[in-house]
């Protein structure tokens, strides 16, 4: 389980500075499908890269089964990631001079994961290993990188705005892929969306708004990728 | 003041320009040496006449045919490594501009009006060649002086020779403007779209894997690899620094044990070690800017610093290496050659050139200790790269 107790962040200083998140406490149960769902500014993705250690809060812990992330030296830190979270970026971040094949195996090696090709499978670009990430589409990009944060086995997968650069129907199919997969292997998700509509698909609901959990709500049936509107 | 390139939000800015200081020390290295060796040439030409002796003769031929030689390597190693350095800092330029110069070709500019404002490049080989013109000409009473007491040449005065500020000045800046305008327009032939979506299509470097993927060849080595061949330049300047270090500190103990003045011996040493630390640096630095994505999310999915970092620059190792050795066989080579063509009597009675272990320990000692700062440096360089900061740039 994580837990998230009274976490804050402000980024500059002085007249400058902007309250990104004002105590904000949270809890997300193992295998559960989190959305955090907000505006742009709302702190939704600083409340990701807290939980997900990439950044530290100026006040307020981050505990994953009772160890405060929040409070572990950098190369500590390094290994939590390493053995805990996987990550998908709007932006995709692939290895651009890597086929598809190596950006999974980026994942992969970090947990000596030799059957990394199941996932390139599983996500429908078993035929693409030597493909280039500037010869495939958004949504194939996007696919690459969710093979390669599922290789290494990770117990959460975060997610921030995954379909924020694909068109409708590729959204669908992305989100269908990680839902799929989430019911198969089981790892936590917390992903973070602007589109309330996404938001039908998780078990959890987090509303944000100017730095703070406005609403918190479960949904008693999850819609899949191709029943939600958009 | 930032010069503009074309369009409203097309400049080349300050910092744009400083990451050109490798080009400005390259050029006043190679302008220092060409103008001192020339103009004492020039200088020494104007009393020929007055040679009678042919022994003397022989010896004045001896010094304007070495100060010749040393011209020709001089001015064409630092000439060829500067124009690879600007091609690819042209190459650099566009490849990180390209949605401004996309949205240029959109908005109705030519290519070759866009390519035009390029020549701003070849003003740093004008500051360099300036600069290296200006000290040769504050150093040269120390020089002339140092070879009179040498008897390497005749006591003559200094004179200033407006043709080697023509040759050496004037004339490399506007061949290094027009090749940065040229190769600049030959870039820019791409369609406006192409250059705004950042799509590099023609450089993929395809790496093989079907049937039978490499799944036992480890990540990291293969990152390894394909950084080395993503950017072939970056190794060829990284090889450079250590070649010109081997072969101009060891050669400038060389030159000092044949008799060579310790001048020439001093600035000798002193251009290799600023060459090869500045290429070093500059090579270095872009290896780190062009991968912090890579080290980023190298990061954020687990690898350590130490595997970043490995990861990163240990392919330049080898490459490094090799540079070293071929730097030492080239300044043997080179010496051997010189005393054959030009030394090779015994009416100067020269101490015979031998391969000098002692100044190659000292010199390979000496550049494991930079090479491994450097690395160490970059390496806690690399520990700083946040995604944070990436996602911003964007």
């Amino acid at each position: 389980m994580i837990e998230v107790l009274e976490a804050s962040k402000t980024y500059g200083s002085g007249e400058s500075a902007t309250v990104a998140l004002k105590g904000v406490s949270l809890k997300i149960n193992d295998g559960d499908f989190t959305v955090l769902l907000g505006a742009s500014g709302s702190g939704k993705s600083t409340l990701l890269y807290i939980v997900s250690g990439l950044e530290c809060p100026d006040r307020g812990s981050v505990n994953y089964d009772g160890v405060d992330i929040t409070a572990l030296r950098d190369d500590k830190l390094t290994v939590f990631r390493k053995e805990k979270v996987g990550f998908i970026f709007q932006q995709y971040y692939l290895l651009p001079n890597l086929n598809v094949d190596k950006n999974v195996k980026m994942g992969a090696d970090l947990t000596g994961n030799r059957n990394y090709h199941e996932i390139i499978e599983a996500v429908g670009l078993g035929k693409k290993l030597d493909k280039m990430p500037s010869e495939l589409s958004g949504g194939e990009q996007q696919r690459v990188s969710i093979a390669r944060a599922l290789a290494k086995k990770p117990q959460v997968l975060f997610l921030d705005e995954p379909t924020g650069a694909l068109d409708e129907e590729t959204g669908r199919q992305v989100l269908d892929y990680i839902c799929t997969l989430q019911k198969e292997i089981g790892f936590s998700v917390v992903m973070v969306t602007h589109n309330s509509n996404i938001a039908e698909m998780a078990n959890t609901v987090v509303k944000m708004n100017s730095g703070k959990i406005t609403e918190t709500y479960l949904n008693e049936i999850r819609k899949n990728a191709h029943e939600i509107g958009w | 003041m930032p010069t503009r390139l074309d369009g409203d939000d097309m400049i080349i800015r300050p910092k744009d320009v400083i990451k050109l200081l490798g080009i400005v020390i390259m050029c006043a290295c190679a302008v220092l040496v060409c103008t001192l060796f020339l103009n004492s040439n020039i200088d020494m030409e104007r009393i020929k006449d007055q040679i009678t002796d042919p022994e003397i003769m022989m010896i004045y031929d001896l010094t304007v045919s070495s100060s010749n030689l040393t011209c020709a390597v001089t001015s064409g190693a630092l000439g060829l490594t500067t124009a690879v350095m600007l091609l690819f800092y042209v190459k650099h330029y566009i490849d990180t501009h390209k949605p401004e110069l996309g949205i240029l070709k959109a908005l109705g500019y030519s290519n070759w009006k866009i390519a035009k404002g390029f020549w701003v490049f070849g003003l740093s080989v004008l500051t360099g060649t300036a600069i290296g013109f200006g000290l040769a000409f504050a150093l040269m009473p120390m020089f002339y002086r140092e070879q009179v007491n040498d008897g390497i040449m005749p006591d003559v005065s200094i004179h200033f020779n407006p043709i080697l500020l023509v040759y050496l000045v004037i004339l490399p800046a506007f061949v290094f403007s027009l090749m940065a305008v040229l190769y600049s327009y030959r870039k820019l032939k791409r369609p406006a779209l192409e250059l705004i979506r950042g799509s590099n299509k023609a450089k993929i470097r395809k790496t093989k894997t079907t049937g039978k993927t490499k799944t036992d060849v480890l990540f990291l080595r293969e990152l390894e690899q394909s950084t080395l061949r993503s950017r072939f330049s970056l190794v060829f300047f990284v090889w450079f620094a250590a070649f010109c270090y081997a072969a101009t500190v060891v050669m400038s103990f060389s030159i000092s044990e044949i008799g060579a003045s310790d001048m020439m011996a001093v600035m000798m040493a002193g251009i290799g070690v600023v060459l090869a630390v500045t290429t070093l640096f500059l090579a270095v630095t872009t290896v780190i800017k062009g991968n912090a994505k890579t080290i980023a999310m190298l990061r954020i999915f687990g690898y350590s610093d130490r595997e970043c970092s490995g990861a990163i620059l240990s392919g330049y190792r080898p490459v490094t290496y090799i540079g070293f050795a071929l730097g030492t066989a080239y300044q043997h080579g080179l010496m051997k050659l010189m005393m054959f063509l030009f030394f090779d009597n015994s009416v100067l009675g020269l101490p015979e050139y031998r391969f000098d272990m002692q100044a190659f320990i000292v010199a390979l000692v000496s550049f494991v200790v930079i090479y491994e700062l450097f690395m160490l440096v970059y390496a806690r360089r690399i520990k700083r790269v946040s995604l944070k900061e990436v996602m911003m740039e964007e």
